[in-house]
């Protein structure tokens, strides 16, 4: 009887972990089409650190329903410590925290529009490039 | 930062009004360049914070409630590279009187990610406590900074303000960036008080706004390294700051203990550096100063001082306690120092904690000990409470 609850227990934790996984990897850095960053250049993107994708200035968009996904997968942060940096980064140096969208859709139309622009999504991803 | 030439008592008086109409006039004419972005509006930031201190029967400081300081600053961005750091501030004074000052006017070019430039009047940036936190104390753990980093009229010894121009930037390397600050600007100037009836007089340093009083620039610069990977959040630097600083004593420095004949002359020639350590929910900060002033107009010739503290503090979910020592040996024969109201040495041990009630309010409590050392002025040791609300927004 132990080992059956034992095994239900991993099999529950097992499958929370996949879906937890699943869902933070759903999330999807995009750019407008003519604006390219490598994966690599994610992070400093996000944190203020890179600030132009050749002579184009970046302006990234916080996706307010893939945020806790994207930062977990992404930046290995929470919001609280997201924001935290930010107020830092803004005080110091004098840069504004990024603008946020409401909804995948949003996002997704304000970076097709937006030379320059910079986002994720847990959705389509139609019309953007999609930073791998 | 506030000198005794711009406090004003609560009432619309011309500087105030000239800094609302700034503020005012900037959120106004920079929002529709801002809607153009979509970047809804230019953000106003800001910091406040309320308290209460009382210190051992030894003590001068003010005790009971207090209003600490209420912070705003603009960071409008007028196209892709030209970009504005504008903060006001409104404060008490030891004196109770509110003091307002344009703490931060600075406009920038971003010629690259590894590139900007600013020109105007900035947080000097030696170290990292005085560019980091300044006056956002809702962004560190302490209630008080260390005191020899603390503003000019307020227990530092250091130029916390400059008025000039500052590189800055960050290069990527292998495994973590270059950091650079080089900034050149107005060299301060001591500025004796203005208390006649006093029977002793110090001073304290003017960041010389209008213009230099000496014609000798200060200049400086702060390089650093921030390593990633396994040793993400560790930031280490190297600074330095040389200038002349002439204190305006003249017939008055027979009222300064130990202070030669002035107005005296000093070559300012400051080194160090720092440690930083932001991740895993710890936080360690240390700072070292090393003074090799050079009298220049009296026989005194070199002398040498040293200031130093660290703090380390760990994250406890809400809960973040800390300690924090400083360790401060001026050299009582250096005319910088003896002219200055907190150039004396001491040391100082400080243990508390900041609870945050939620990520942008806080509430934090200090305990110090205090010990300063005799030289030109009298021993003196005490402890004090403070309590700190501070707020972000």
């Amino acid at each position: 009887m132990k080992s059956k609850i034992l095994g239900l227990l991993s099999v529950t934790v097992l499958a929370l972990a996949s879906f937890q996984s699943a869902i933070a990897g759903d999330v999807v850095v995009i750019s407008n089409k003519g604006t390219t960053i490598s994966a690599s250049e994610v992070r400093d993107v996000f944190l203020g650190e890179k600030q132009f994708a050749g002579d184009t200035k970046i302006i990234v968009i916080d996706n307010k329903s893939a945020q806790k996904n994207f930062l977990q997968k992404y930046l290995k942060v929470n919001v609280t410590k997201y924001k935290n940096i930010w107020t830092k980064k803004s005080f110091r140096d004098g840069l504004n925290p990024p603008a946020s969208k409401a909804s995948d859709a949003a996002t997704l139309e304000y970076v097709k529009q937006t030379p320059g622009a910079v986002s994720y999504v847990s959705g389509s991803t139609s019309g953007v490039n999609v930073v791998k | 930062m506030v000198t005794a030439k711009y406090v004003c008592l609560v009432q619309i008086t011309p500087d105030r009004l000239f800094l609302l109409l700034v503020l005012l006039i900037v959120s106004t004419v920079l929002t529709p360049t801002a809607h153009a972005q979509d970047t809804d509006g230019i953000p106003l930031h800001g910091f406040a914070d309320v308290g209460f201190s009382t210190h051992s029967s030894e003590s001068n400081d003010p005790k009971g409630f207090n209003v600490g300081s209420l912070d705003f600053y603009l960071t409008p961005q007028f196209n892709d590279r030209v970009k504005g750091l504008i903060e006001i501030i409104f404060e008490t004074t030891p004196e109770g009187e509110i003091a307002t000052d344009l703490e931060r006017m600075q406009m920038g070019y971003t010629f690259s990610d590894a590139a900007t430039a600013w020109a105007g009047r900035f947080h000097t940036p030696y170290g990292y406590w005085n560019t980091g936190f300044h006056h956002g104390a809702q962004m560190q753990t302490s209630v008080a900074r260390p005191r020899f980093l603390d503003f000019e009229d307020k227990g530092g010894i250091l130029p916390a303000h400059m008025v000039g121009m500052l590189g800055t930037g960050k290069v990527r390397m292998s495994e973590g960036k270059l950091t650079y600050d080089i900034f050149t600007g107005n060299g301060p100037q001591v500025v004796m008080g203005e208390d006649a009836t006093s029977t002793q007089d110090y001073g304290t340093l003017s960041i010389n706004a209008a213009g230099d009083d000496n014609r000798k620039a200060m200049s400086g610069l702060n390089i650093g390294y921030e390593a990633s990977g396994n040793l993400d959040g560790l930031r280490l630097a190297v600074h330095m700051i040389r200038g002349e600083v002439t204190d305006d004593s003249g017939a008055t420095s027979a009222l300064t203990p130990g202070l030669a004949a002035g107005p005296n002359n000093t070559e300012l020639n400051i080194s160090g550096g720092s440690i930083m350590y932001f991740e895993n929910d710890w936080e360690i900060l240390s700072e070292f100063y090393i003074f090799n002033n050079t009298d220049k107009s009296g026989t005194t010739g070199k002398n040498r001082s040293t200031a130093s503290y660290i703090q380390i503090g760990k994250s406890f979910s809400s809960w973040t306690p800390f300690v924090r020592k400083e360790v401060v040996v001026l050299n009582q024969s250096d005319n910088y120092f003896t002219a200055q109201a907190n150039g004396q040495s001491y040391n100082r041990e400080a243990a508390g904690f900041k609870y945050d009630l939620n990520p942008k309010a806080s509430i934090k409590l200090e305990l110090q000990n205090s010990d300063f050392a005799a030289g030109n002025r009298p021993a003196s040791s005490y402890r004090s409470l403070l309590l700190q609300h501070a707020i972000r927004f």
